[in-house]
């Protein structure tokens, strides 16, 4: 049974929107900015870092409950709205149960449980906050967006690092295919908060260097790579207006001789005529280590992780770049270190291979509707 | 939601759990049989609560036991370790060796695993975080704060049972062990593999028992589920594992199939962050969802394994579902709480092998702290361990933070193919 994508949302440091989001792409705009880091200890450090733009709702989503939304939820809240009006989905209309949501996020709602923490540290154990202990856990994303527009059917929520959002977009897509839902929502999100920042920078992972500041470069293989955050939304239908059609998604790990997914999908007839790869090579070594062996598989891929910057869901990114190439019939050159990379002619067909040195990996194929 | 019809039959060929009343299945099943809780103190953090209000934490010495259920991990490695993850570990390991698989098989037949989870490695994390606030960031300390993600648990299976497939972290707050269980049952009837290891784990942490404190929602006597003087819950830790697989594949290989898993249903509340429906409409559709998925009647259901945490709203209302649900036909219903305490990610999957260990022994597992039934619906409680001759079918309900509910159905193993 077929998948079709027939609606995005983005929240990203290139904008917020799907047309914002193209034009930035289209116009080889890059995210990566120096930002101010607050540190425990009291200080602060300017480092560069992709960190997406304010989530506007825009009338989207009504202020009461904007009001019990952190800055993840609300990123993430708005990019289900966006993609709904993209689809031409009003939610009210659907029957509640057959609207699914299911999420990819590596570290949840961070910003709340530092929050949360802080409480029970500055006030005592006794007075911990029950509001921000609540809109802690993993869930709340799913959680929220199912308050707002009223879903009752499958809510999930799904951390597997790097490929948290692909795991999202496969159990959905499987949800669709086995007719438990007739319209899916389908996001990752992450967020950089500045304890994050200060681990990642200790962990020798986040680059202080200021010259960073022009953007990450897939293709290095550094000590470090330029850390971001944002999130992506799709509505996923069996039927509809559609962006892209999804020929297939595989999960796995490439770190104990499993099936090699990518070369799964490649045998798959829905999935003929690639014509381009992706992955979300992003410029560590540790990363380049790992795309080496993959490209050796199925070609050289591009990342546009130059453009909008590196995180465990930054795949929902790559999703929503490579759904907008096919719809538009367009190629985006990714940029390295703020440069674009050579013009290629519009893909038709795009493999995309995500792997990490933890040892997770996911591939999906997305064609243009005529395929 | 109904999951979709399974297009094969799916055993549980392996059990593992680890909890308040010991390691093993016949630590559980000793306690379960002699009503012996294993709530007490808690220990592992220096608190001003400690004295105030029982948890449900694991004693015994968890370095020893990855020891000796063959894991032998380096000094490095266990460094890298969480208290969640070598609690995965050791469940996991026991159901593997239970269904008779190696790291070997597992990687031969492409085993992959899900995991409920929901605190993770935060015990870690919130103290390094604590230390880091006081000023003590070396990066080897900061660095630790990573074992903050769920996806340690995943790895760490992997590295061990040598796991090809996929290995995916869900987190649908208490109901997480209940959904990877039943969506790893999914990727087994689908016939995208053979073989899935499934379950939950969760260890406590200052962030669970400050947080349910915080609601207002422990109880300082212990948890007693459905009575009507219940004062909340105990929070607990543990983990529960399971070994699925395709019934014909166990079969194929002389394997013993302990039960099947047979129906899977879901559903979001959509209605508070907290609070379940107050009629219990999400709990009402996730068991529904199970019975059509397996194709049975409420009358077919011999015992319910209820989620019962002994708060004020979640026994209320799920007393009024099972009750709608099962209005022309009463059915057996304990929570297990008392036990474990509530733990969290871990309890659906726990409670999973207690379902399959009632199946399997016919006997019904009592709801400890019972003393005056809950007035709002006529349930036959469970009061003491009961024998249930010819017991087919049991429905186990897991619901969690954010309308989450999930109903697991499980069946004897000779009823896939002579239903009742």
């Amino acid at each position: 049974m077929p998948v079709v994508i027939t609606g995005l949302g983005v929240v990203s440091s290139i904008g917020t929107g799907a047309a914002e989001f193209r034009a930035a792409l289209l116009q080889g705009r890059c995210g990566c900015a120096l930002r101010e880091f607050p540190r425990l200890a009291g200080n602060s450090v300017h480092a560069p870092a992709y960190v997406s733009v304010a989530a506007e709702p825009h009338g989207l989503i009504e202020p009461r409950k904007l009001r019990r939304m952190f800055r993840i939820v609300r990123m993430a809240a708005v990019c289900a709205r966006q993609a709904l009006q993209m689809a031409g989905i009003d939610p009210s209309t659907v029957p509640p149960h057959r609207i699914g949501i299911v999420f990819g996020t590596a570290f949840g709602a961070l910003e709340v449980t530092q929050k949360f923490i802080d409480s029970w540290i500055d006030n005592g154990q006794r007075h911990a906050s029950p509001l921000n202990f609540m809109n802690s856990v993993h869930g709340i994303l799913a959680s929220q967006i199912a308050l707002d527009i009223h879903a009752t059917g499958l809510n999930l929520t799904i951390s597997q690092r790097d490929i948290s959002f692909e795991a999202a977009l496969a159990h959905g897509a499987a949800a669709l295919e086995a007719g438990q839902v007739d319209v899916c929502l389908v996001g990752g999100a992450d967020e950089l908060t500045p304890l994050l920042h200060e681990v990642a920078a200790r962990s020798l992972y986040a680059s202080l260097d200021a010259a960073d500041a022009a953007g990450l470069d897939p293709l290095a293989r550094r000590g470090t790579t330029v850390p971001g955050d944002g999130a992506a939304v799709f509505v996923l239908q069996r039927q509809g207006r559609a962006l892209a059609h999804l020929a297939g998604v595989r999960l796995g790990r490439h770190d104990h001789g499993g099936p090699d997914l990518a070369r799964e999908l490649l045998q798959n007839e829905a999935a003929a005529g690639v014509d381009l790869v992706t992955n979300n090579r992003d410029g560590h070594l540790r990363s380049a280590r790992v795309h080496q062996r993959r490209e050796a598989v199925v070609g050289p891929g591009v990342s546009h992780r130059g453009n909008f910057g590196t995180w465990p869901t930054a795949g929902a990114l790559q999703f929503a770049a490579n759904a907008l190439m096919l719809a538009h019939g367009e190629y985006y050159a990714p940029l390295a270190a703020g440069k674009p990379q050579p013009m290629r002619t519009a893909p038709r067909a795009i493999l995309h291979d995500a792997a990490s040195s933890s040892g997770v990996h996911a591939a999906y194929v997305l064609t243009a509707n005529e395929q | 939601m109904t999951a979709s019809h399974p297009s094969r039959a799916v055993a549980i060929t392996g059990l593992g759990v680890i909890s308040a009343v010991g390691r093993g299945v016949a630590s559980m099943d000793a306690a379960l049989a002699a009503g012996r809780d294993g709530l007490g103190p808690l220990s592992l953090w220096d608190t001003d609560l400690a004295g105030e209000f029982p948890v449900g934490q694991y004693r015994g010495d968890l370095d020893a036991d990855l020891a000796e259920v063959g894991l032998a991990p380096t000094r490095r490695s266990l460094a890298r370790m969480s208290r969640s993850d070598k609690l995965a570990l050791v469940a996991c390991a026991e159901a593997c060796a239970h269904a008779g698989l190696s790291p070997a098989a597992l990687n031969r037949l492409g085993a992959g695993a899900f995991v409920g989870q929901s605190v993770c490695g935060t015990l870690a994390s919130e103290a390094q975080y604590q230390r880091a606030r006081a000023g003590h960031t070396s990066r080897r300390g900061m660095g630790a704060m990573f074992t903050h993600e769920g996806a340690n648990t995943q790895d760490q299976l992997a590295r061990h049972f040598h796991l090809g497939g996929p290995t995916l972290g869900f987190m649908t707050a208490c109901s997480s062990g209940a959904n990877a269980i039943g969506l790893a049952a999914a990727r087994v009837a689908a016939g995208q593999c053979e073989v899935m290891l499934a379950g939950g784990a969760d260890s406590l942490s200052r962030i669970a028992v400050y947080g349910f404190h915080s609601l207002q929602v422990v109880s300082p006597e212990g948890p007693r589920p459905f009575d009507a003087n219940r004062k909340g819950m105990s929070v607990g830790e543990g983990a529960g594992f399971v070994v699925l697989e395709a019934l014909a594949h166990a079969r194929q290989r002389g394997a013993t199939p302990l039960a099947l898993l047979t129906g899977y249903g879901h559903s979001c509340d959509a209605h508070h962050l907290t609070a379940p429906h107050p009629q219990g409409a999400g709990a009402i559709a996730a068991m529904r969802g199970a019975l059509a998925m397996a194709g049975l009647e409420p009358r077919d259901i011999g015992y319910i394994n209820a989620h019962g945490t002994a708060t004020l709203d979640n026994d209320r209302t799920e007393a009024l579902a099972i009750a709608s649900v099962f209005a022309q036909a009463p059915v057996p219903v304990s929570s297990v709480k008392r036990f474990f305490g509530h733990t969290l990610a871990a309890a659906g999957a726990i409670e999973a092998v207690v379902c399959a260990r009632a199946l399997q022994t016919e006997t019904l597992p009592q709801n400890l702290g019972l003393q005056t039934p809950l007035p709002e619906a006529a349930l036959d409680l469970v009061r003491s361990p009961r024998h249930a001759p010819g017991l087919r079918h049991v429905l186990s309900n897991s619901f969690g933070f954010g309308g989450n509910n999930a109903a697991l159905l499980f069946s004897a193993t000779e009823a896939a193919w002579n239903p009742s």
